[in-house]
């Protein structure tokens, strides 16, 4: 039995290895992806992630403390570039409206002329208003009064701009613009009391924020992993590569149909599971080291680039078993579709894009939590949502095999139910004509 | 003594209206080389799929070499041997890399293997070529070494489904001599073909099927001298089937 399986195996390894343009798209091509698909992606998980600086066209008309503190304010955080001048020219509210409309940059400010003044003024009036009460009790004349002239901070907006972005610089600009608000509240009512009560003495810097954020991990690991955009997007494209097993292992059981030798294979005394699983051990080498490389170009390609190398942080074990299980789940389909396609062409139609519309589904492409409701219903029935669901328990929740074996049971189980509707398929249906 | 009985094998494949083979009933006797022969779609192949145990009948009783089809077709892999129609071989695989794989599938192994390769590659003229890859292969010496593949654990029944089909008239010739040397050595030999003078010189037996139905058993000589119109087997065959076409889809 075993000898017979290695003999098999020997032979599937061999066909394989004959065949220098297939090894070189089943190993290079992989990587590649996973390189190219990584480094595209990065400035889009930057959005989410750390330092973007989306470049943000600044036209300050105002030239006094409010556009000044909001300017400071943008160029300061870690997601803005603030653009004054391009082409060595100081953009103007035209120039920035006419960049924006050719897409060249996707958002443009505008603080308008005297917008500080403007602001001082309707603070003073709203702080003497409420100061007069003091004085004037019910008889007071100001009580009804309004001050209507707000300022506009003119926004020009890029149709394609991403809705993360937008909402990004407008909480910013709120941000900036109450702080200064706030300042200058402070300020007025300091000043305003003073000359209310002669004795009063004004204190400095009596603004200071109150509410202060801190962020941490609950999984405790991020003095081992840093949760980085390499650590999101490797195992994603990994995945979604170790999926394209599909096509040489349903082109390898459909030549051998087509070929004859299984009609050959099942005249002799052999089962033809030992055949069988001959041939998914060598496709199952044949991912892990797909696997392997992909994690090395993860660790060593990436850095070339600029983005961060992939840190497998002491989760080999673990990651083996992911792999396995990740492998044998998409070989699992790739027997279906094998055995059920009749032609190369549809099984390398179907095999392709039902991989692409498992990665969809998964949450390969945009994260589940993006989903609408159904979708996310629909992705966990997605084995690439099992196998990404995993890797990411690995690579950025610290990952103990407890919390992995979930995963790790559905993707044998989708295995082990692939290969049983195949075995069942060719009883039902023989690989023979009359 | 009958090697294969065969007693009332009927087969109908889904979706069709007609069975593929009805109510067949027939014995081939030990160490003879038996023609299975029709038109297309006459039901030769099916019936020799159910002999190798392809897939099972919907009624009938087989036994091949004493042993029950239903029962024991693992005993029957053993003693029979297939050489399908097609190249049934891996292309990018040596000839001896292949032999060695069907071999091993044959629970062959080591220097019995490697002896009876060697042999079977000199027999067929190959003994050089047996490091080269199949697909570069002529036709003929592809269908010598898918020949080979089905002999290498010498069974006592071999099944050849068209085996001298689109070679050179050398090829066709040592094929054929080797068949006659097999008979000698006591293998039993079921073969269909389309060529009716191949089958007239290469068969001790012929059964003539059509439509499903056996329509005609006997030696190559009898069934000629039957009728004095017959002039050779390919006269009988066309008198018995017709002469229309038959494209099978």
């Amino acid at each position: 039995m075993m000898f017979k399986f290695f003999s098999a195996f020997r032979k599937e390894w061999l066909i394989l290895v004959r065949d220098l343009a297939g090894l070189i798209v089943l190993f290079v091509m992989p990587m590649c992806m996973v390189v190219i698909l990584a480094v595209v992606q990065e400035f889009g998980w930057k959005d989410v992630a750390s330092d973007p600086k989306l470049p943000v066209l600044f036209v300050d008309l105002d030239q006094d403390s409010l556009a000044a503190k909001i300017e400071r304010g943008l160029d300061a955080s870690s997601f803005f570039q603030v653009v004054k001048t391009v082409d060595d020219k100081p953009v103007t509210a035209e120039s920035a409206r006419e960049l924006v409309r050719k897409g060249k940059y996707q958002i443009a400010v505008i603080i308008p002329d005297g917008s500080t003044e403007k602001v001082q003024k309707k603070i003073e009036f709203m702080i003497i208003k409420m100061m007069s009460g003091l004085k004037m009790g019910s008889m007071n004349p100001f009580s009804d009064l309004q001050y209507n002239d707000s300022v506009q901070v003119q926004l020009y907006l890029d149709p394609a701009i991403k809705p993360s972005f937008k909402n990004s610089v407008l909480c910013s600009m709120r941000e900036y613009t109450l702080k200064v608000e706030s300042q200058m509240i402070f300020q007025t009512f300091n000043s305003q009391l003073g000359m209310m009560f002669p004795y009063y003495k004004p204190s400095n810097n009596v603004y200071t924020e109150t509410v202060m954020f801190k962020e941490s991990y609950p999984s405790g690991k991020t003095e081992e992993i840093l949760p980085n955009t390499t650590q999101h997007n490797v195992p994603a494209w990994t995945i979604f590569a170790m999926f394209f097993i599909v096509i040489p292992l349903t082109s390898s059981i459909i030549r051998e149909r087509e070929e004859g030798s299984l009609i050959r294979l099942l005249t002799m005394p052999v089962s033809y599971m030992t055949v069988f699983m001959a041939k998914i051990g060598v496709y199952l080498v044949v991912c892990l080291i797909q696997f392997a490389l992909m994690m090395l170009a993860g660790m060593l390609v990436m850095p070339l680039f600029d983005i961060p190398a992939l840190e497998i942080g002491g989760k080999l074990f673990q990651l083996i078993l992911m792999a396995v299980a990740t492998s044998l789940a998409a070989l699992g389909f790739g027997i279906v579709v094998g055995t059920i396609a009749r032609t190369h062409q549809q099984a390398a139609a179907f095999g392709s894009v039902s991989v692409v519309i498992l990665a969809a589904m998964g949450g390969l492409w945009v994260p589940t939590y993006l989903m609408p409701e159904t979708m996310r219903v629909v992705a966990t029935f997605s084995p690439m949502n099992w196998a990404q669901t995993g890797f990411y328990d690995i690579f950025l929740r610290g990952g103990l095999i407890v919390e992995i074996l979930p995963e790790i049971t559905k993707l044998l189980l989708f295995f082990l139910i692939t290969v049983g509707i195949a075995a069942a398929y060719r009883k039902w249906k023989p690989p023979i004509s009359a | 003594m009958s090697i294969i009985e065969i007693r009332k094998l009927t087969k109908k494949y889904k979706g069709s209206d007609e069975p593929a083979i009805d109510s067949i009933s027939l014995d081939i006797e030990e160490n003879e080389i038996f023609g299975l022969l029709g038109p297309n779609g006459a039901g030769k192949t099916t019936t020799i799929s159910i002999l190798c145990g392809l897939f099972r009948p919907d009624s009938g009783e087989v036994k091949i070499g004493g042993f029950d089809l239903h029962t024991d077709l693992e005993k029957i892999l053993h003693i029979i041997g297939v050489v399908p129609q097609d190249i049934a071989l891996y292309p990018t695989l040596t000839a001896r890399e292949n032999l060695t794989f069907f071999g091993n599938m044959y629970g062959l192994k080591g220097k019995e293997l490697r002896d009876r390769i060697e042999e079977n590659l000199v027999t067929f003229g190959l003994e050089k070529f047996g490091n080269k890859k199949i697909s570069t292969y002529s036709g003929g010496m592809k269908r010598r070494v898918n020949l080979i593949a089905g002999l290498l654990h010498r069974p006592r029944i071999l099944f050849l489904d068209e085996p001298t089909v689109g070679i050179d008239v050398q090829s066709r010739n040592v094929i054929l001599c080797f068949l006659h040397e097999l008979k000698r050595s006591g293998t039993t030999i079921i073969y269909t073909s389309h060529y009716m003078e191949e089958a007239e010189n290469l068969c001790s037996r012929v059964a003539i099927m059509d439509r499903g139905h056996l329509i005609a058993t006997g030696k190559p000589t009898e069934l000629i001298n039957s009728n004095p119109c017959f002039k050779n087997l390919e006269t009988v065959f066309l008198q018995l089937t017709g002469k229309d076409l038959r494209d099978d889809v």
